[in-house]
């Protein structure tokens, strides 16, 4: 501790440079700090819009394979199951840009209400959703986005079928649940019957309620058991894995920013490691002296390597507040608009800022340990001699 | 043959010797030398650039260590403590006085002279209020706060003295401490480190080119090539030292 007054006073010596410095550690560790909350936000995120109880059953080849519409009343007698409900894929592109800005999907909307018993839908919506044929229940970021008012009118022209369709929202949702656009399937089956086909006989993806969450690994194996040899093998998951699976890709690109920082880190290291040789080649004559009056080899090692690592650490503290802070101004826009609400789950938690400090930490350390060992362990009269 | 009442050598060097080896030459810097240098004294290492003075200054100060030869010094058998040892011991027993002042620019001058104070146990008023005795014995009480830049370098190489007699160490090493001075505060620091032997009974050793220095000292050893010159050679060296000063100078004509 009594050298700690000496080690500040060098700290200030160059005061830019330590800014400098100190700037390109904070800068790193928040961002570090930024991207540990990744991994468990994603996870908060699907624990958010994922039920404990609901299953998605979809092709075995993958989700964009259908499965006959029949299968659905199957999976509805499976021992275990509350409710089930298919879904088509519409591919519906609002006004006239002709992509699809959000996904849109038929649905059977008699069932919507005992699938999703989780979702806070007004049972007026949901009555209405069902009595007219063309309703639609849209997500209320949905809403939000385009302005949409319930009761108001709206046409999707489907890039996937041969029709457009003329909706009228009947019913939203109030919190930050997936952009949906529901709409009845019978709709659509009637409106691809009076095109001349043979209506809806396929299903895109069907979602399960089980009664209890103890009975979903039996359901999942039963449902994939009903499918086995027959045209369209099932594959059964948990809501939560199948959400998991689906943002996979945005996994990998957090691999890929944890290796990329990973090494933004190492460069600060290398950097850092170059300021500490400059700041002990600069003062090799103040460090003779100090040798010459008495410093031994530990006391010279300790306090050019404190100087790193408190310079290290203040500015990783610094990053962590920079992170805590910026998380924190996350949760206030998530707040501020449903659209943004998946914002919320991503926070710097304690282990996050342990782990900050720890690297800040080790940083300092790494940093400082050559030069400060090479400069303590030359001999003092070596030392004289080279810069007197 | 010695009597009791002899006083015990600070500095005891036998037979002691340094060659380095630089590039491809072996240069010998100091060959077998012999002295006792006692408690109090005042003492001048002169010669030629080369001569070994500095080499011999290094090895009594337990900065350097002989390559043959005993050395007591303040005490201890220096050959046998390695650099860690070294330098505990010397931040007990000697202080340090350089030719450029070397003190650390962004300490204050208080700073500064506390610096050797770290090394020991006492607490941070008491070596506060040390290093400003210190500073009070060798004239610059009120330039405390000061930093280094803004002092002139006769009170820079004073904050320096304040820096080697603040452990009241036995032994006081001065390495041509009036070389990067003017001459009137060469003479200062001159006086100043006598007045230090003086009041204080402080040991002195130090190397210098400066012949007004004969005026300050008690002994007077000359080197030329790693020898220590004896009899007439010294004479003559010395008589050569006194008139390349213009006679100005004589010994024995210290305060």
């Amino acid at each position: 501790m009594k050298y700690l007054g000496l080690v500040r006073a060098n700290l200030g010596r160059n005061k830019l440079r330590t800014l400098l410095t100190g700037g390109a550690i904070t800068l790193a560790v928040a961002l570090v700090c930024l991207l540990l909350t990744m991994p468990q936000g994603m996870n908060a995120l699907l624990d958010d819009i994922a039920s404990n109880t609901r299953i998605s059953v979809h092709n075995k080849a993958g989700i964009v394979y259908t499965m006959p519409a029949s299968f659905t009343r199957r999976v509805r007698q499976v021992d275990g199951v509350a409710a089930a409900m298919g879904q088509v894929w519409f591919g519906g592109a609002y006004e006239d840009d002709g992509v699809v800005t959000f996904p849109n999907f038929a649905v059977e909307a008699e069932h919507v209400g005992a699938v999703y018993p989780d979702y806070p839908i007004a049972p007026e919506h949901l009555a209405d959703f069902q009595r007219y044929r063309d309703g639609a229940l849209v997500g209320g970021q949905l809403m939000e986005r385009y302005g949409w008012k319930v009761g108001q009118r709206v046409t999707l022209r489907s890039t996937v079928w041969p029709v457009d369709l003329d909706f009228r929202i009947v019913g939203t949702m109030n919190d930050d649940q997936a952009p949906f656009f529901w709409f009845n399937r019978e709709y659509l089956d009637q409106a691809l019957k009076a095109q001349g086909g043979n209506g809806l006989d396929i299903v895109g993806m069907i979602w399960v309620r089980a009664a209890d969450p103890s009975q979903v690994n039996a359901i999942m194996r039963e449902v994939d058991e009903i499918s086995r040899n027959s045209e369209a093998e099932t594959a059964a998951e948990t809501e939560k894995s199948f959400f998991s699976n689906f943002f996979g890709s945005l996994q990998g690109l957090v691999t890929i920013i944890l290796v990329v920082t990973s090494l933004v880190v190492l460069c600060i290291v290398v950097i850092a490691a170059n300021t500490a040789s400059m700041a002990v080649r600069e003062r090799a004559g103040e460090i003779a002296i100090l040798k010459a009056i008495g410093f031994g080899r530990r006391s010279i090692f300790g306090m050019l390597l404190a100087e790193v690592v408190v310079l290290a650490t203040l500015a990783g503290a610094v990053g962590v507040g920079l992170a805590v802070g910026a998380t924190g101004l996350l949760q206030m826009f998530a707040g501020w608009s449903p659209a943004l609400g998946p914002l919320g789950n991503f926070i710097i938690t304690g282990p996050v800022i342990v782990q900050g400090l720890f690297l800040s930490l080790f940083v300092g350390m790494i940093a400082g340990i050559v030069p400060s060992y090479g400069a303590a362990r030359k001999p003092v009269v070596e030392a004289l001699r080279e810069v007197f | 043959m010695s009597t009791d009442d002899t006083p015990i050598p600070v500095v005891a060097i036998r037979g002691v010797a340094r060659h380095y080896v630089r590039a491809a030459d072996d240069v010998q810097a100091l060959r077998p030398i012999s002295l006792d240098i006692l408690p109090g004294r005042f003492v001048a290492f002169m010669g030629p650039s080369g001569s070994g003075k500095s080499t011999l200054l290094n090895i009594i100060s337990g900065i350097d260590r002989p390559d043959e030869g005993a050395l007591l010094v303040a005490g201890e058998m220096l050959n046998d403590l390695d650099e860690d040892e070294l330098a505990e011991w010397r931040a007990r027993h000697v202080g340090l006085v350089f030719q450029f002042f070397n003190l650390i620019p962004v300490l204050s001058a208080r700073d500064n002279v506390a610096l050797p104070l770290l090394l020991t146990k006492l607490d941070r008023a008491e070596r506060t209020r040390r290093a400003e005795t210190a500073l009070r014995v060798v004239g610059l009480d009120h330039r405390l706060d000061h930093y280094p830049g803004t002092l002139s370098g006769g009170e820079q190489q004073r904050v320096a003295i304040a820096r080697a007699i603040v452990t009241d160490p036995d032994l006081i090493v001065a390495d041509e401490p009036t070389g990067d001075l003017d001459a009137r505060n060469a003479e200062d620091i001159l006086s100043l480190l006598r007045q230090l032997k003086n009041d204080f009974g402080k040991t002195i050793v130090m190397v210098t080119h400066d012949p007004r220095a004969l005026r300050f000292v008690d002994d007077v050893y000359h080197l030329d090539k790693g020898i220590l010159l004896e009899g007439e050679d010294a004479e003559r060296a010395g008589a050569a030292i006194r008139m390349a000063a213009g006679g100005h100078v004589g010994g024995g004509g210290h305060p």
